[in-house]
């Protein structure tokens, strides 16, 4: 169920965004000695979706969104932005643009650039706007996030939360057509936790950008998703899709809703078969 | 409300360095550190004046104390010509520092830049590396001859001499600065759309400055540190000739006098390259305070 379609008269259809994944995989040859990350995946997007996906440690997850993001190449397949080819077998590695922006798991705001400074690079960068302005927005921005104390600061000033939050901004900026984040809040405490995801959803109210969303976090992947992708583990492809069709907006009594329990259960119970196959063939490996 | 704003406020200003250094100071006059660097400095004053003045141990007979130095440098009639109050004093400091000064900017000017294209091109690196790395074990002496060969003059050869050591220090610490900058940076500014020279611009150099400050730290020292050899050998004046002139005419107070003016200075140069680097690198300065330190 997508958030734009629940309410189509406040939130127009998005009409961009789709990411079709077809047949994707990946071998890295380290050292000669192939590991398959990712195997014949296919995973069709739509537009303005909140897709989670979700899988066991080192299954290949972080490899499908870096082949999005152009980061590295893929071995076959192909993948498509809103039928653009990205990548294929005539172009393994897809160019980096910032119609497609990552949020990175330790987060990657410059350092030494202040707040304002570092949301304003992107349209400064691509010469969408001049310096001045391009500062304009950001600060703009960034109040609207509820930084407006913050502009100056660096983000070794900020706390974690913030940073994240400004790094979205940085992100969002850019009028993307996808987000891609990878662990976005892993390593943040539940409160803080709670507190961003009221700011993604409030975010993509707003703006109703595309979202691959990579989570260990079952009941994020469901509280904040209209799908979730379990992965199998490695190489990954998807092993079930599941709807979540809790309606939106959702607030924190949904997560003890029946529903939603029954969901976690679900998920749990592919994404923990999975996580014991792992486990056996890593026992395997070591044997 | 208004004191929700009030707070605001307050996070809008933030120190300027000079506010920031205040504040430290102040802080650390109040922490034992200052104290006991005092302190470390007078014992050890002491034991040199014990060694040589008071004990006369063996091996410190023939150097002078710390009194008979002091006495000769602060006299403004100087026994042997060199005090604080002649001008061949100044003249000695003021050459030395010109010859740092030149040395350290060609250094600094050549080494940075190379450090970072070798960083950042890979082609650039596999070119250079290998010159770099057969120069550099070769001991700055050991140019001499062919410095003396090669320039004319005292100037020419002395500062070539101080510059070609910290040349070295200056390229690999920036290289390694380079280096040192995380691949996600590198990403974030890919995938936020920018170009070659914009990467350039906003990782490469930033992200390499804290290796590049203490860099530039090492190098200072160094470039004393060949300066005086280089002067020992070819030079009119500068502190290391004062001491090597000193040494021929078997005066040992002037030697002592050269050599403690030029820990001084040394102290002094790597202390503005240091402030000079806070400056530039705010975002370090003040995360660094947060933590205090
Ligand atoms: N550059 C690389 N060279 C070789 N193998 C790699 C490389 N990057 C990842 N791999 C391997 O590919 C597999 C998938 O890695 P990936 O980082 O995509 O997993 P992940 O699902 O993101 O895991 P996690 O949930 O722990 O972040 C892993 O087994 C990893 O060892
Ligand atoms: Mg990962």
């Amino acid at each position: 169920m997508n958030r734009a379609a629940m309410n189509p008269e406040q939130n127009p259809v998005q009409t961009k965004g789709a990411i079709s994944i077809r047949n994707v995989t990946k071998i890295y040859d380290p050292e000669g000695v192939n590991v398959m990350a990712v195997d014949d995946c296919t995973l069709e997007i739509q537009p303005g979706e909140v897709c989670m996906v979700v899988g066991p440690s080192g299954c290949g997850k972080t490899t499908l969104l870096n082949a999005i993001a152009g980061f590295h190449s893929v071995t076959m397949g192909e993948i498509y932005l809103d039928g653009e080819l990205l990548c294929g077998p005539s172009k393994p590695k897809a160019d980096q643009g910032a119609d497609r922006v990552v949020v990175f798991q330790n987060g990657a705001l410059f350092p030494w650039k202040t707040l304002t400074d570092n949301v304003a690079y992107g349209p400064y960068v691509q010469g969408k706007l001049g310096k001045a302005e391009s500062r304009q927005k950001a600060r703009h921005m960034l109040a609207e996030a509820g930084l407006g104390d913050f502009l100056e600061k660096f983000p070794g000033e900020v706390s974690s939360g913030m940073a994240r939050r400004a790094e979205i901004v940085r992100a969002l900026i850019n009028d993307p057509k996808v987000l891609l984040l990878d662990e976005p809040y892993r390593a943040m405490d539940e409160l803080t936790k709670s507190i961003m995801h009221e700011a993604l959803l409030e975010m993509y109210d707003r703006t109703r950008v595309t979202l691959f969303f990579i989570t260990h976090d079952l009941e994020e992947a469901i509280f904040l998703g209209d799908r979730v992708v379990v992965m199998t583990t490695r190489p990954c492809k998807t092993k079930k899709i599941l709807n979540v069709t809790i309606p939106r907006p959702r607030d924190y009594r949904v997560l003890s809703s029946d529903a939603f329990r029954q969901l976690v259960d679900e998920t749990n119970e592919a994404v923990h078969e999975e996580a014991l196959k792992a486990f056996e063939a890593g026992e395997r490996e070591m044997a | 409300m208004a004191e929700t704003e009030t707070v605001a406020a307050d996070h809008q200003r933030n120190p300027t360095g000079f506010q920031v250094f205040v504040v430290r100071l102040r802080r650390n006059l109040r922490t034992t550190t200052p104290y006991f660097a005092v302190l470390g400095i007078v014992l050890w004053l002491v034991v040199w004046w014990l060694l040589c003045e008071v004990l006369k141990a063996p091996r410190f007979e023939k150097m002078p104390g710390p009194v008979m130095v002091l006495k000769e440098l602060l006299s403004p009639e100087p026994f042997l010509g060199i005090s604080i109050f002649t001008e061949e004093f100044y003249q000695h400091v003021y050459v030395s520092c010109r010859r740092i000064f030149f040395a350290f900017c060609i250094a600094t000017g050549l080494g940075v830049p190379l450090g970072l294209l070798m960083g950042w091109s890979k082609r650039f690196r596999e070119y250079t590396f290998p010159i770099l790395e057969t120069l550099r074990p070769i001991p700055i002496l050991a140019w001499v001859p062919l410095a003396i060969l090669m320039f004319r003059g005292f100037e020419g050869p002395v500062i070539f001499l101080a510059t070609l050591a910290s040349l070295y220090v200056t390229t690999l610490n920036t290289l390694l600065g380079v280096d040192s900058i995380d691949e996600s940076y590198f990403r974030a500014a890919g995938c936020l759309g920018s170009k070659p020279h914009h990467v350039f611009l906003h990782v490469v150099i930033p992200g390499a400055l804290p290796f590049i400050f203490t860099g530039l730290q090492i190098s200072v020292g160094v470039a004393w540190f060949s300066l005086v050899a280089a002067e020992m050998v070819s030079g009119d004046y500068g502190l290391g000739y004062l001491i090597i002139d000193a040494y021929m005419n078997n005066v040992t107070i002037p030697m002592v006098i050269g050599m403690v003016t030029l820990g001084f200075v040394g102290w002094g140069t790597s202390v503005i390259v240091r402030v000079v680097g806070s400056r530039m690198m705010q975002w370090r300065t003040r995360a660094l305070a947060l933590e205090n330190r």
